[in-house]
């Protein structure tokens, strides 16, 4: 039997169909505000040592809870973090918060001006330390980044194996630390330095060592090459790599050595200095603690003219595209809170950047931290005495002075000839930035 | 007349496509030549500036050099082992099936992990083939295979060769099996030698794999990056520089996309001129 059919007018059909959008937007638009309303942020973490990584991370991810943020986080290993935002940047699909390449992105104009926030920090937390207010402060007065931490090499030691043979660390002088190598250690089973001489930018410590000789690369505006004045320094220089070298003290394979690999090598036990970061320690106190406690933390050994003991450094900024920044400055901001870092610092390789941090607890607990008090308030920036500028920077990831070390041992360049291809590269970076 | 109008129709999504994935970013990349473009900014027409700039800078000659032997060495390698390895894979050999799915297993693999791996048998300190080398008394102290300029580039080409021959050899082997058995058979009969007859029957049977193979594989090659990258980083000093290396360090280390630039365009011709070589080198060959 037919089903008897529903005639409706067209009053009725109207009336039906308005009730049932009202009905059907009241319940859908319920939930769109908070949705819409949710600001978003996109955060790229710097990824190097795992549980500082974590802390920080986990930070950000509670501060996103807490303030109703939309955070959307990636971590991004060291190493490909210049080619990822430069990508980023080309397609104009940039991050709001980037942890990395402070300088190389404010040198481009690609960060927001955040002075206010530097200002802000200062004042509250008791004033910034060390080379701190050098690295953000440009010569305008402006700032584009804000340190969350000082990091840099440190006279990483085997304190077991050199008592062995009688030595007491630290070694004074390089030529000292030379001697100390060239007596503790046993090849194959170990070796004196783990120090790549590679086109690896951890094998640019080379320059600081050159440095503490006495040379320099540019004059004090940082735009005018005059390395080449300095050849009686950078040749008494190269007569102590080359006795480096010639001892055998070098393991071999560090010409293509990459940034791990001094660290893997201590890890291992095979070396008996290395010039690098307590990252290795913090590896060692989760990993090998027995290796840890025969481990010792100095400062570097001086040159004939200079101590030099570069500081790098851990930073935030705010790429200028980004449309949240205030929220991403309140980020900054509340990333700098004493307590928090105080948490963060027990497991990172940063020393601290501001007083108000001079006071925590794991300075004192862990004795290979000591030595990053020492850094953060007394270390040079990179580079020093050069300028740390665009240019000193081009050279630093080019290697050049490692490059000049190279053409020595690997292609028996004489030192005339590989000391002039250096000045003539030297030269034609900074020409760039005149 | 609406006949050929259709017919432009149904091919005009197919131009577009290939304007815009293909001619566009090449013009974009030589205009980025001429341009002083960094990362960040717009760039502005500096004309043959870069170009000296990269010519006269140290490491592109040896970029030059380095590239052209890279290229040649491994091509000719995994050319020579390719073959090999199909010619013994095309014969009745106990478990042919499995060596033939085993054979591809280098080649599926990530490059980032294959050539990790290598870096690691290649370590003077840990590697395994240092370890086997003195284990055997071959050697006294350790090697430096990729540290020492007369082992680097050769060390580089052996890991690369490894990796990528298996699609030499694949190919080769699916071309044999397309030639007929009757003309071996009658190779045979006629006296012919084993010698004779990969000469007269195989290779040319094989011509037109081998001109397609070679042609694609020379140019994926001169554009190797990783090998490099992930063995050397372009060391020691500059003994395995590539093109491609330079390129990436002039362009992502530096942040000058001008200069890289520069660099890939002076290496269009003379990767050009590869192509050119094989290609007429086999035409000749298959028209002979």
């Amino acid at each position: 039997m037919a089903r008897p059919a529903i005639r409706r007018t067209r009053r009725e059909f109207l009336k039906r169909s308005a009730t049932f959008a009202a009905g059907a937007s009241a319940v859908l638009s319920l939930p769109a505000p908070a949705v819409a309303q949710r600001p978003k942020l996109v955060y790229w973490c710097y990824q190097f040592l795992k549980e500082s990584d974590e802390a920080r991370a986990n930070f950000a991810r509670e501060w996103a809870t807490k303030n109703n943020v939309d955070l959307q986080l990636t971590m991004v290993p060291w190493k490909e973090f210049m080619p990822k935002i430069t990508a980023a940047i080309e397609a104009k699909a940039t991050p709001d918060i980037v942890e990395s390449g402070g300088v190389e992105l404010r040198g481009r104009g690609q960060l927001l001006e955040v002075t206010d926030v530097y200002k802000k920090l200062e004042k509250t937390y008791g004033g910034w330390i060390g080379s701190a207010p050098k690295i953000m402060l440009e010569p305008d007065g402006r700032v584009h980044h804000i340190l969350y931490g000082f990091s840099g090499p440190q006279l990483i030691a085997r304190n077991d194996l050199l008592a062995q043979v009688g030595l007491k660390p630290p070694p004074a002088t390089w030529v000292d630390l030379l001697a100390y190598a060239k007596k503790a250690q046993q090849p194959p089973k170990t070796f004196g330095l783990g120090q790549p001489v590679s086109n690896q930018t951890d094998s640019q410590i080379w320059e600081e060592i050159m440095k503490s000789y006495g040379a320099r690369l540019a004059d004090d505006t940082g735009k005018r090459v005059i390395f080449g004045d300095y050849k009686p320094q950078v040749w008494e220089f190269l007569d102590f790599f080359t006795e480096v070298w010639k001892a055998g003290v070098l393991p071999p394979g560090v010409t293509t050595w990459d940034n791990t690999m001094n660290n893997s090598t201590y890890q291992a036990g095979k070396a008996v200095f290395v010039l690098n970061a307590i990252t290795i320690s913090l590896w060692l106190e989760t990993n090998n603690p027995d290796l840890l406690a025969k481990t010792g933390h100095y400062n570097f050994p001086r040159g004939p003219k200079r101590l030099n003991q570069p500081v790098t450094y851990g930073s935030r900024s705010i790429m200028k595209y980004t449309k949240m920044p205030d929220l991403a400055k309140q980020f900054l901001w509340d990333s700098m809170e004493p307590g928090k870092m105080d948490r963060e610092s027990a497991v990172s390789q940063w020393g601290p950047v501001l007083n108000a941090y001079l006071n925590f607890d794991v300075w004192k607990k862990k004795p290979f931290m000591k030595g990053l008090i020492e850094m953060s308030l007394h270390g040079e920036t990179q580079g020093y005495p050069d300028v740390f500028n665009d240019a000193w920077r081009e050279q630093f990831v080019n290697t050049t002075i490692s490059r000049m070390l190279q053409r020595l041992v690997v292609d028996s360049w004489t030192r005339d000839k590989a000391f002039a291809e250096a000045v003539d590269i030297l030269t034609k970076i900074y020409a760039k930035y005149a | 007349m609406r006949e050929s109008l259709g017919g432009m129709g149904l091919l005009a999504p197919t131009v577009l496509i290939l304007l815009g994935l293909v001619l566009y970013p090449f013009c974009y990349a030589i205009w980025l030549a001429f341009s002083d473009k960094a990362v960040g900014s717009a760039g502005q027409w500096v004309g043959l500036r870069n170009f000296a700039y990269v010519i006269a800078w140290p490491q592109f000659s040896a970029a030059v050099f380095n590239t052209v032997v890279f290229t040649f060495s491994a091509v000719a390698l995994k050319f020579v082992l390719g073959m090999s390895v199909a010619l013994v894979l095309n014969q009745r050999i106990r478990g042919r099936n499995f060596f033939r799915a085993f054979l591809l297993l280098p080649w599926v693999m990530p490059a980032f992990v294959v050539y990790l791996v290598w870096r690691w048998l290649y370590d003077p300190l840990s590697g395994l083939i240092n370890y086997a080398l003195m284990d055997l008394g071959i050697i006294g102290s350790p090697i430096a295979f990729l540290s020492d300029r007369s082992t680097a580039m050769p060390s580089v080409i052996v890991a690369h060769v490894w990796r990528n021959f298996p699609l030499y050899a694949i190919s080769f082997l699916a071309g044999m099996q397309t030639i007929s058995q009757e003309l071996y058979d009658s190779a045979q009969v006629d006296g012919a030698s084993r010698v004779q007859q990969f000469r007269y029957i195989t290779l040319p049977g094989l011509y037109h794999i081998i001109g397609v193979i070679l042609l694609l594989t020379t140019i994926q090659t001169a554009n190797a990056f990783e090998p490099v990258y992930l063995l050397t980083g372009g060391g020691p000093s500059d003994a395995t520089m590539v093109y491609t290396m330079l390129v990436y360090v002039m362009g992502m280390v530096n942040l000058r996309l001008g200069e890289a630039a520069a660099v890939s365009t002076l290496f269009l011709p003379l990767l050009v001129g590869l192509v050119l070589v094989v290609t007429v080198l086999l035409q000749r060959k298959a028209n002979a």
